[in-house]
């Protein structure tokens, strides 16, 4: 019989209570279409970060990845000024967004190349590395923005990512799912997957066994960082603009996003689909408080509150003990 | 067991639903002007919020709230005026952390109808009215000849603004230093210093800037604690009469910094007269009433507005709210 995974059902069942809640206070405008979908275009951005969190910690060793929320701020700020210097947002607006777009992700690739590499290559741990380039990607930001916002505009199709919709869902949301899918299935069936959660899970037993230990950890902190490159251009596309110290905030909640998804911060396992009912229900209950009229230091209480709580139930299996006839 | 679940999503689903209906029912028909500050729980924003509290008990016809983000991100400020919009708000006032982080939203916002009023953001282009306690060049270059004055218009002197994004702490230094032109002895050492409006930071600055000139004469802050936190590293330096301090501050914080000496002057504009006269224009636009010239908005320091085009579509909104305090005449203004 399949194992049911506790997580994933309390983050499921949370999602709803959020919802049903929502609706109670707010008098039903909770679950009115233009509040899901504005809750669902806030989502990505968040999201991303979280999912890139959660790879750098299933490698294992102390992986984390700080440098997500600068590095996406990075990608934003570098490709505006790059692109705007070879054609106007205005004018050729499909070919502004396409090398806006390109040029994120690859710096957002090259950003994680070096945390990658600074971690294999000069044995760097991953939290002081990651510190380290957080702060190198954020006064780069500043140094070629000169401290300012950074116009973007609204270039078609690069707008739309952030404001129109697909079949009633925000084109950013559905991207981001979409991602989230692909490398959700590529951690389950591919080599590199298989690779990043055994060498997660005991570094020792994969250098034996002869895994490609640093190529996997490079590739795990460039995927990341390609992650924060998509988070900088749905950032764009939503913002109009681009600026080095936006979303501060978001370094911590990405963390808290993951850890929340029941990713094992010594490493080896950690599930994408929760990661993403993580992140929807962080913002279920933050949008619930503004709806609520309540004070935003009651949201850091209760993030606070309900990550001691998911911690307590992967300590003592709560959901195992309430489930327990499905286990033999 | 997968029927009991299967049993507790259904009842949840439609609880969900039940919520949902009932709740429509009861929806307020008041029309809801929601004030959106920078950050919640400073001393600005907490005498701001008594201004919203008091248009709403002049207004009872219409339900006027404060929020405000708990941690200085654009990226946080930008999330409450999302979901407020989503909320069905019919009036945004708006204090933006970052005015480019929320034009996109803020238009959305109007393009649902919703009245969009802003306040210390005359370049905010998505905006139907921006209110300004004073027209900036003025205010900042008031402070400057304040400093400039202490100073004996001489000497090395430094600027703090609370973000290099913060569109009014950069006019007002640009006009201090475009002011102090006139007194070629007065030399601008480092500065723009970042503040974050946080006490304890701009303390530490201060010291290192007090440190590394020496011979420094003055500082012009911008941001609400500044005040506090360079008149503390002045005074624990000894310096207290000796360096000049001029910035943006309230008198009630500023108080035994005034009294020492530490701070040489306060400017200032009453935020709570700034969040009535936001939710004055706001209630205005609703009732699709025009905003011109000369104008009485029923606030001390708006009594007679400049109303011209803003950098949008929208209106600038000016009044003339602003107050200089130094030791001896801050008391007649404790808040």
């Amino acid at each position: 019989m399949r194992r049911v995974d506790g997580q994933f059902l309390v983050l499921a069942a949370i999602n709803v209570v959020l919802l049903a809640l929502g609706a109670a206070i707010s008098g039903g405008s909770f679950l009115s279409v233009f509040n899901l979908q504005s809750m669902a275009g806030q989502v990505p951005e968040i999201g991303l970060l979280a999912i890139g969190v959660m790879l750098a910690m299933c490698a294992g060793d102390g992986g984390i990845d700080l440098s997500g929320i600068a590095l996406a701020n990075l990608s934003g700020v570098l490709s505006a000024v790059l692109v705007a210097g070879l054609v106007s947002s205005a004018e050729q607006e499909g070919l502004y967004s396409a090398l806006f777009i390109l040029g994120a992700l690859v710096i957002g690739f090259l950003g994680g190349l070096v945390n990658g590499t600074l971690i294999t290559r000069f044995r760097i741990t991953p939290i002081l590395c990651t510190l380290g380039t957080q702060m190198a990607f954020t006064g780069l930001a500043v140094i070629v923005s000169g401290g300012k916002a950074v116009v973007v505009g609204s270039p078609e199709p690069l707008s739309s990512i952030g404001n129109e919709f697909w079949f009633g869902a925000p084109i950013s949301f559905i991207l981001f799912v979409a991602v989230a899918a692909l490398i959700g299935v590529a951690l389950k069936v591919s080599p590199f997957g298989r690779w990043l959660m055994l060498s997660g899970s005991n570094p020792k037993a994969a250098l034996y066994a002869g895994f490609p230990r640093s190529a996997v950890v490079t590739a795990t902190y460039a995927l990341s960082g390609t992650l924060s490159g998509l988070s900088g251009v749905i950032i764009a596309a939503r913002n109009v603009n681009v600026k080095w110290d936006y979303g501060a905030s978001y370094l911590l909640i990405a963390i808290l996003i993951a850890v929340m998804a029941g990713v094992r911060p010594e490493g080896g396992y950690g599930r994408i689909v929760c990661v993403v009912f993580s992140a929807v229900a962080l913002q279920l209950m933050s949008s619930l408080l503004n709806f609520g009229g309540l004070s935003n230091f009651v949201r850091d209480f209760a993030w606070g509150a309900l990550l001691l709580a998911f911690l307590a139930i992967a300590r003592y299996d709560l959901v195992g003990f309430v489930f327990s006839d499905r286990r033999r | 067991m997968k029927r009991s679940i299967q049993t507790i999503a259904a009842a949840l689903l439609a609880a969900t639903a039940v919520a949902g209906t009932t709740g429509l029912a009861m929806a307020a028909d008041k029309p809801v002007i929601a004030t959106v500050v920078k950050i919640s729980g400073i001393p600005w924003f907490d005498r701001l919020e008594t201004g919203v509290k008091a248009f709403q008990a002049a207004n009872p016809d219409v339900e006027a709230t404060q929020y405000g983000p708990a941690t200085s991100d654009s990226a946080q400020q930008l999330q409450i005026v999302q979901d407020l919009v989503a909320k069905g708000v019919d009036a945004l006032a708006v204090v933006p952390m970052d005015p480019a982080v929320l034009e996109g939203t803020l238009k959305r916002a109007m393009e649902r109808g919703t009245v969009v009023v802003t306040h210390e953001a005359d370049n905010q282009v998505n905006t139907m009215a921006d209110v300004e306690a004073f027209d900036n060049s003025y205010y900042g270059a008031s402070l400057n000849e304040r400093l400039a004055q202490c100073m004996g218009q001489k000497g090395k002197w430094t600027t703090f603004v609370g973000s290099l994004g913060s569109r009014t702490h950069m006019q007002w230094v640009g006009a201090g230093e475009e002011n102090a032109k006139k007194y070629p002895d007065m030399v601008l050492v480092d500065p723009n210093n970042e503040s974050f409006d946080d006490a304890n930071g701009v303390y530490e600055k201060a010291k290192e800037l007090l440190r590394k000139h020496p011979d420094l004469a003055g500082f012009q802050t911008s941001a609400g604690n500044d005040v506090l936190g360079v008149g503390r590293a002045i005074e624990e330096a000894g310096l207290a009469g000796k360096v000049c301090l001029v910035g943006t501050g309230l008198p009630n914080p500023s108080a035994p910094y005034l009294d020492s000496g530490a701070i040489t002057a306060i400017g200032y504009w009453d935020p709570q007269k700034a969040g009535m006269a936001m939710n004055v224009v706001a209630k205005l636009l609703l009732e699709k009433k025009e905003l011109k010239s000369g104008m009485d908005l029923g606030v001390e320091g708006y009594n007679n507005v400049t109303v011209t085009k803003g950098a949008g579509d929208g209106l600038l909104v000016v009044g003339n709210g602003m107050v200089l305090d130094d030791k001896d005449s801050y008391k007649a203004h404790l808040f």
